[in-house]
């Protein structure tokens, strides 16, 4: 190698920029979140833990943790869910996936803010098509059997359908037992299209030979094939479209922010949207900085579980 | 064990027509080679055997028993793939028994972990184990059982997929090009290694190839494909020293057999390049032949004596054992090829011409539909002569 520092020029502007980009501003956070800082103060003070301390003490930070927890615990399942089993359904397709796959990636490719605003409007709690739709099905008296139970023998008053036909149908957005549900429906809506198309990537890397040495070996049913084969060789892709998706998840903030503003009740003050809330509008940066401390520990996490699974269970070659 | 026979099997694709009609009866206990070009439709007729692609029109028959509605895993093969498909996310160990348990365990013994509750399971797994330490013994692998797929050389992958083809015990073994992707001196061993196991099993092997020296060294019988259509169908040394056609004359054989252009008068008489060779025709008749002669069956003349062809010598190519001449030959496209003794070729020089002729008796002759002429008596020759 000798004495030539010409390495340093090769890979200097790349390490400038992501310590000036990327790692410098995490330590700034890191340092912020032990301070009392507002935006606009000539000082701080330098108090410790403190503002992770009303992290962990304060409802409404508990109530931040559960909305963000819940909304990841509900959208990440059962978006990979429906993405696995609509590229498994577009795969199986001769004719017509190409439709399908532009239909559900569709609200990928969409603006989430403009989604989220025809959103408000279907669910809008008295035009919105939604409720009007439900509300349609209380008149016509099978429907409303069926839906009710009460065809059972059951007392249509005690099933949800009955019981909302008979008050009114949910503030879908309004109402703290139903917004975070609603935000979540939102999200899956607009997420499984993408990982359809990660499933979908990774369903032609499967080769067609190991599906057929399946049929000689005996799986006849497209289960067997399933568990034999497809599963076991889509386990990269689960990986990353599971880390991905969870990632994602954390990350909510623009259909909060379009709809509900973290409300009601803070049933949906999720992360994202509490640190935009302390840091930028209520300037507050100690407490939002340590909101994104504990954030990118999280995603950190996420990641480390990630390359664990790369590096271990899921590879073959 | 079973036989396997074809009637009037054909297949297409839209408007693309791959087998033109294929009859073909499978002996019990026989090693059969398909062979042929890429495109001929050989690994189509194996994988119509196996059930996994079903022919448009005709009849596939195991055992006496029209299968042509029954699934690939009834019909009692198994299949040896050319990527050997071997599962990569189990160890051989449970590659080799999945096979099993898919035939021999119900839907409950074969949930994991909770399938161990069902009953009846201790007593079918320890036959699959039994089963698989026979095949796994026949093929040396028992030290492999741990390792993934993606922990063994192509060879032992390839004994793998051999050991997962075999614990079924199948009524024949269906093999599509299983040696093309080992390295030149492995597939030569495997070759030798194949044949001794379908000796000690008695299996029927239905064996596909397009590599001409697999298919002359390991089968019973060879099956010649070339564009949908089964040439010729005949034990090797009966297809290389008896073509019926000039595609599988030239397709089989290493190097390949010399097409010398030539042209038959009323009498009888045959003229290859201009040079009348020493055959006859049975019906006599004018018009354009070729004349085949194996490489083998050309020889190096020091001087023209009369009858010979001659050429340019453009290469040498010495085998050790045995030395190919490779001459540019006036009226002929490529090369031809001549294999003699290194002693035989001593005076032959590159850049040089040099005469030779073709052994009496040897001449392979075609017509011009590229079917086999059929040549007088050599008795009956030298009277017309």
């Amino acid at each position: 190698m000798g004495h030539s520092r010409v390495h340093l020029w090769f890979i200097g502007p790349a390490v400038i920029l992501m310590m000036g980009l990327l790692i410098f501003p995490v330590f700034v956070a890191a340092f912020l979140s032990f301070t009392d800082y507002n935006l606009g103060n000539p000082s701080f003070n330098w108090i410790g833990v403190e503002n992770y301390d009303r992290l962990v003490t304060r409802s409404t930070y508990k109530k931040m943790f559960t909305a963000s927890l819940t909304y990841v615990l509900l959208v990440v399942p059962i978006s990979v869910a429906l993405g696995l089993g609509a590229a498994l359904l577009i795969s199986s397709l001769r004719i017509g996936g190409e439709l399908y796959k532009a239909v559900f990636f569709l609200p990928v490719m969409a603006t989430l803010l403009a989604m989220a605003i025809v959103w408000e409007f279907a669910l809008h709690p008295i035009v919105g098509v939604v409720n009007d739709i439900l509300r349609s099905g209380c008149d016509v008296g099978l429907l409303h059997a069926l839906l009710s139970g009460s065809w059972l023998g059951g007392d249509p008053l005690q099933s949800w359908y009955g019981h909302a036909c008979a008050e009114d149908f949910p503030l879908w957005l309004g109402d703290k037992d139903y917004a975070l549900g609603t935000i979540a429906f939102i999200g899956i809506w607009q997420g499984f299209g993408f990982n359809m198309v990660l499933y979908l990537a990774g369903l032609t890397s499967v080769p067609r030979e190991l599906y057929q040495a399946a049929h000689m070996d005996g799986a006849d049913s497209a289960w067997e094939r399933f568990r034999l084969v497809t599963w076991p060789m889509l386990g990269p892709t689960n990986v990353f479209v599971v880390t991905i998706s969870s990632i994602r998840s954390f990350q909510v903030f623009d259909t909060v922010e379009a709809l509900t503003r973290g409300g009601p009740a803070k049933s949906t003050y999720v992360m994202v949207y509490a640190m935009f809330e302390k840091g930028v509008k209520q300037n507050l940066l100690g407490i939002g900085s340590a909101i994104t401390i504990v954030f990118l520990g999280f995603v950190l996490i996420l990641t480390l579980i990630q390359v664990y699974f790369v590096n271990r269970r899921v590879h073959y070659a | 064990m079973a036989g396997i026979s074809l009637r009037q099997v054909t297949k297409t694709y839209g408007t693309l027509r791959v087998l033109n009609g294929i009859d073909l009866d499978i002996a019990d206990g026989e090693y059969l080679t398909l062979v042929g070009p890429s495109g001929c439709g050989k690994s189509t007729t194996l994988r119509i055997i196996a059930g996994l692609e079903t022919q448009t029109t005709g009849d596939v028959e195991i055992d006496g028993r029209v299968v042509n509605e029954v699934r690939p895993s009834r019909r009692d093969l198994a299949m040896v793939f050319q990527s050997y498909a071997l599962y990569p996310h189990l160890t051989v160990r449970q590659n080799l028994v999945t096979p099993l348990q898919l035939r021999d365990m119900n839907f409950w013994q074969r949930i994991p972990l909770l399938g161990h509750l069902a009953p009846g399971r201790r007593a079918k797994m320890s036959k699959i184990e039994d089963d698989m330490r026979k095949a796994a013994e026949i093929l040396k692998i028992e030290p492999l059982l741990h390792r993934k797929p993606g922990q063994l050389s192509g060879g032992q992958r390839q004994r793998v997929a051999l050991g997962r083809a075999m614990v079924r015990n199948p009524a024949a073994f269906l093999m599509d090009e299983p040696l093309s992707n080992l390295d030149a001196a492995l597939r030569v061993h495997m070759r030798a290694e194949l044949s001794e196991l379908h000796r000690e099993l008695g299996a029927t092997f239905v064996y596909v190839t397009h590599d001409q020296a697999e298919a002359l060294t390991m089968s019973d019988r060879m099956a010649v494909m070339m564009d949908g259509d089964i040439l010729q169908l005949g034990p090797p040394d009966e297809v290389y020293e008896d073509p019926r056609d000039i595609r599988v004359a030239e397709f089989i054989g290493s190097p390949k057999m010399n097409i010398l252009p030539g042209q038959g008068d009323s009498a009888g008489r045959i003229t290859a390049l201009g040079v009348a060779v020493e055959e006859a025709l049975a019906e006599p008749s004018e018009g354009p032949l070729s004349v085949g002669f194996r490489p083998e069956h050309l020889h190096i003349q020091p001087k023209d004596a009369g009858a010979c062809f001659s050429g340019r010598l453009t290469y040498k190519e010495n085998l050790g054992s045995d030395v190919f001449l490779h001459l540019a030959v006036e009226g002929i496209e490529g090369k031809a090829v001549i294999r003699a003794k290194p002693h035989e070729a001593d005076f032959a020089d590159v850049g040089e011409d040099v005469w030779f002729t073709g052994e009496v008796g040897k001449a392979r002759v075609f017509g011009a539909d590229g079917k086999r002429v059929t040549l007088a008596e050599p008795q009956l020759m030298r009277m017309t002569s």
